[in-house]
């Protein structure tokens, strides 16, 4: 979604990996060496008594922020996925009007409101967040599969069918591999919105990279949010930069005779 | 054959052979629900743990029989789908719904002793799973009777209206009703609060992306820079920007005096609004810019031949023609705003998010519903009559 303009711009032959490299390269840096940087944050925040966020090692947050969205993200895209392949199916066709809408509905649930919503019913800690991400990052997976499933040409689909094709044949050697690119752009977005949204996690106890954000708001030490926000950034920039190498894989082995 | 039949055919079938089974099948999640699931819970005061009461105790045998009846009543009707049997079932899930209070109020008299004034009565999970399902519901027959969004969202005003009427009359021992009461003046200001910080952050949004989206038009090179900035913005955790506002506001504050007696400050609806803004762009500049370059060039072309200047075309052509996208953006940026606004609450900016925060750092989850489930209300009534404005303004009207 927050990629399909940029994506049409002219291709650089920049190589491939470039960018998740330098990206993931900078994520680890800022993972391992974060107190080499204590003078930077020494002139942030020059009265504090401490610069560095020091009640977890930020690799411990960084895996931890990772196994949420990770989880999530599982949770979500073989749902999603599976929801959309049923209801553009015959036999499930019934439910497509109703899971368009569900889906879009799960956006339109702020993911505080869920988040506070989820705490009385699992409790404090890390099954809420995980449960407010699948709910918010539902809908551009489910939507993309929709989408790329129903813009499989029907004249390849009858000719799959005349070649003898069973239905799950045509699922599984034509129309998923069409829909892939499209699929994968809404598992893209889906995900880049969560790495942002998990950390909100920490505010009911569920500890990843949002906590020294929420303590620095908490003690008004600003060094501690911009250790937090730099993190989630470059974690974000990573992964939407595989996911970039991924679909241009992707569209050249599909394109490719 | 079959293959070509599964394709994009519309499955209206009105000859009553072909049961619906998305009603059969959510009719029959909610009896399931209903019967295995807590209703409602009891506690003698605030900090105590509830218990918990199925449909039999917390209902009673009527109550509980009647409920199952009118559950049962969507599977039947919607066994033999006709547009009679589609109005029927409408009625029943409304007829569910504004009952719903009803049967929480029979609960409070068969569950709650008199002599204990502090005593309170939680919603169990059956009443959100039934209630959430029943919207879902709502949702079918509106499509199956092919209704604008405008008659369901007038409807659930009507419920939520029943609703308000028992909770504020006779609904005293509801945990909600009692958190509600203990702040009420809290809670209308905190509304107050968000409300007008996120319509100040959406229209201002409105102006700037419409000016964006312009220039952008204008200025080829603009546009990808501006795309690349406003994408960036979206990557940083909303948490974090309120956050990080905080310092150089506070230091502008300090140091420059006028802007200091302007209101600005490091905490509070300064830094939230700036935030909110900052989130808002993307979808509205995305949009409006989408948006006015959808416009057909065919109908520009008309306009030009017509002998329109060219601000005669942008605003009686261009403008209108690209009102429902553009309205698109208002609605997904307005109900993201909303719940971004919850957040603001941390850094002091006040609105609903202040009972979800303090519920939680008390953990009083009764005091965390009261911010939360106004929040999801307000992004729903939101979404929906944005929802419904767009498909009315859609050029031919609203089909």
């Amino acid at each position: 979604m927050s990629n399909s303009l940029s994506v049409a711009q002219p291709r650089k032959r920049a190589p491939l990996w470039l960018w998740p490299l330098v990206w993931g390269a900078l994520l680890l840096l800022s993972v391992v060496a974060m107190s080499a940087a204590e003078p930077l944050f020494r002139w942030i925040e020059p009265d504090a008594r401490q610069v560095i966020y020091d009640r977890a090692d930020f690799y411990v947050l960084l895996g931890r922020h990772l196994l949420v969205v990770g989880i999530a993200a599982l949770v979500t895209v073989v749902v999603g996925v599976s929801a959309g392949i049923a209801v553009t199916r015959e036999r499930g066709s019934d439910f497509l009007p109703l899971v368009g809408q569900l889906a879009s509905l799960g956006q339109t649930f702020p993911p505080v409101a869920v988040l506070a919503l989820a705490v009385p019913v699992l409790g404090f800690g890390t099954l809420p967040i995980i449960v407010a991400l699948m709910l918010y990052g539902m809908l551009p997976i489910v939507r993309n599969t929709l989408a790329g499933l129903q813009a499989v040409d029907i004249d390849i689909k009858t000719a799959a069918h005349a070649m003898g094709m069973t239905p799950t044949q045509t699922l599984r050697y034509v129309e998923l591999p069409l829909a892939a690119p499209v699929i994968l752009a809404g598992i893209r977005t889906s995900v880049t919105i969560n790495i942002a949204t998990a950390a909100l996690g920490a505010t009911v106890g569920a500890s990843n990279l949002g906590d020294p954000i929420i303590s620095g708001i908490v003690n008004g030490n600003m060094a501690y949010v911009v250790q937090g926000a730099l993190t989630i950034a470059l974690l974000a920039l990573t992964v939407d930069s595989l996911f970039e190498l991924l679909q241009r894989q992707l569209r050249s082995r599909l394109s490719a005779p | 054959m079959s293959l070509l039949d599964a394709l994009s055919t519309p499955r209206l079938r009105w000859d009553g052979r072909h049961p619906n089974t998305v009603l059969v099948s959510l009719s029959l999640i909610m009896l399931a629900a209903f019967w295995s699931l807590d209703v409602v819970s009891m506690a003698p005061n605030r900090i105590v743990q509830g218990t918990s009461y199925g449909a039999l105790e917390a209902l009673g045998w009527p109550g509980a029989l009647l409920a199952t009846l009118l559950l049962s009543f969507i599977g039947i009707l919607a066994w033999q789908p006709s547009p009679r049997h589609y109005r029927a079932l409408l009625a029943a899930v409304m007829t569910l719904m504004a009952l719903m209070p009803v049967g929480l109020i029979a609960s409070s008299y068969l569950l709650i002793d008199p002599e204990l004034p502090q005593a309170r009565l939680g919603l169990g999970a059956a009443y959100w799973v039934v209630l959430f399902v029943l919207l879902l519901c709502l949702i079918e027959i509106r499509l199956r009777l092919k209704l604008t969004r405008l008659w369901p969202t007038l409807l659930l005003c009507g419920v939520a209206l029943v609703w308000w009427l028992c909770a504020t009359l006779w609904l005293d021992s509801l945990a909600l009703v009692q958190e509600f009461k203990a702040r009420d003046r809290q809670f209308l200001r905190a509304i107050g609060q968000h409300v007008t910080l996120v319509g100040a952050a959406v229209s201002i949004s409105v102006v700037v992306g419409l000016v964006l989206a312009m220039l952008m038009r204008r200025y080829a090179r603009l546009q990808k820079s501006a795309f690349a900035v406003l994408n960036f913005l979206q990557t940083i955790p909303s948490l974090a920007l309120f956050g990080l506002l905080l310092a150089p506001l506070a230091w502008l504050a300090a140091n420059v005096p006028l802007l200091g007696q302007l209101g600005v400050s490091g905490i509070g609806t300064t830094p939230a609004l700036i935030a909110l803004i900052a989130y808002s762009l993307l979808p509205m500049v995305r949009n409006t810019y989408i948006a006015l370059e959808e416009v057909s060039p065919d109908t520009l072309e008309a306009a030009k031949g017509m002998g329109m200047r060219a601000g005669q075309r942008f605003w009686q052509v261009r403008l209108p023609l690209a009102l429902p996208v553009l309205l698109e953006g208002v609605r997904i940026t307005t109900v993201q705003a909303i719940g971004l606004t919850a957040v603001a609450a941390l850094i002091g900016a006040g609105g609903l998010g202040t009972f979800i925060f303090q519920g939680l750092g008390q953990a009083a989850m009764d005091m965390v519903l009261l911010g939360a489930l106004p929040i999801l209300m307000l992004a729903l009534v939101v979404d929906a009559g944005l929802g419904a404005l767009a498909e009315a303004l859609r050029p031919g009207g609203t089909r």
